[in-house]
């Protein structure tokens, strides 16, 4: 049974990666932190007084069915509000935008390299994590889960709701899209 | 996987690491607010679950619904294995007693020693105590 403590922890460990997963998913921040909100609360009240060990696997299941919630009201809002509300509002600016073409560094200094290395450092993980987004959600769950929560293919298969050879399935073929991808880019990690 | 899948794998991880120290402070405020607001809500500790030391005389339990019901199985039961093992009984001590007559009858040589391998042998001597 979770103590106070326990649950704290995990949830303070958890909540920064849960966040980055719910923006995955959904594209837009503040619902990412209300599904995140959502999915502790509904933790605490309905699992709070299960073992600390089974926590991840729950957690990770409420995160994936508030994101699945998350989607069904946006699909009913869509029905009754306008189709086009929404558009346009991310892409463009960001785009166009390539931070090293506005940036000048004194050729030659130690500083001015590790500044360059610094921002290449920060577009190659904007594009780590554009390319996670553009991943099928089930093998963006599955990779996410795995490598990044730390699960195991049991834990992972049952918080997904699927057998332990699919979530294989599904690393794998998010490890191959995501290096093709990075590749085509240049991007050698 | 093989082992570069898995390399690979290890490494976006690093970086997803990474980018999670580069979350804006409103976020990371607002995260905080929601843990809090998630412990605040937590389910109490179920009870814990305190054995009941049933004593043999305890009229509650003897005479609850439950332990009449599980009565209402266990004496039927009990009788239906008391009757058969009756019968097994009464069957042997029958059997018993015909061979008895059977064994005397040959030792007055009334019978020949065949009469022990003929079953129906039984119906022959019951109606010759009919007939005495």
């Amino acid at each position: 049974m979770a103590t106070d403590k326990e649950l704290g922890d995990f949830l303070e460990n958890v909540e920064r990666r849960a966040f980055k997963q719910a923006v995955y998913a959904v594209r837009k921040d503040e619902a990412a932190l209300d599904i995140v909100q959502d999915a502790m609360i509904k933790l605490a009240e309905k699992y709070g007084d299960k073992p600390a060990a089974e926590l991840p696997m729950l957690f990770q299941r409420i995160l994936q069915t508030t994101i699945l919630d998350y989607f069904r009201r946006e699909k009913v809002r869509n029905t009754w509000v306008s189709l086009f509300s929404g558009l346009g509002r991310h892409g463009g600016d960001d785009e166009d935008f390539d931070i090293l073409d506005s940036y000048e560094a004194e050729e030659g200094s130690a500083a001015a390299e590790s500044s360059m290395d610094q921002v290449e450092r920060a577009q190659t993980l904007q594009l780590i994590e554009a390319e996670i987004q553009k991943l099928p959600a089930r093998q963006r769950e599955a990779f996410l889960m795995r490598y990044w929560q730390d699960m195991d293919v049991a834990e992972t298969a049952a918080a997904m709701g699927c057998s332990e050879g699919s979530v294989k399935t599904h690393c794998s073929r998010a490890t191959h899209t995501l290096a093709d991808a990075l590749r085509a880019k240049g991007i050698k990690l | 996987m093989n082992t570069d899948d898995i390399n690979l794998a290890y490494k976006l991880r690093h970086a997803l690491n990474e980018n999670l120290d580069a979350l804006p402070a409103s976020t990371t405020e607002r995260l905080a607010a929601a843990r809090a607001l998630a412990l605040s809500r937590k389910k109490a500790d179920a009870p814990a679950q305190v054995r009941k030391t049933r004593r043999f005389f305890d009229v509650d339990f003897h005479f609850s619904g439950a332990s009449l019901g599980r009565l209402g199985v266990a004496i039927p039961l009990v009788a239906l294995v008391v009757g058969l093992g009756g019968l097994y009984q009464y069957e042997q001590q029958q059997r018993i007693a015909e061979l008895a007559e059977l064994d005397a009858a040959v030792l007055a040589d009334e019978l020949p020693l065949t009469a022990y391998l003929d079953h129906g042998f039984n119906a022959y001597l019951e109606s010759q105590q009919r007939q005495q």
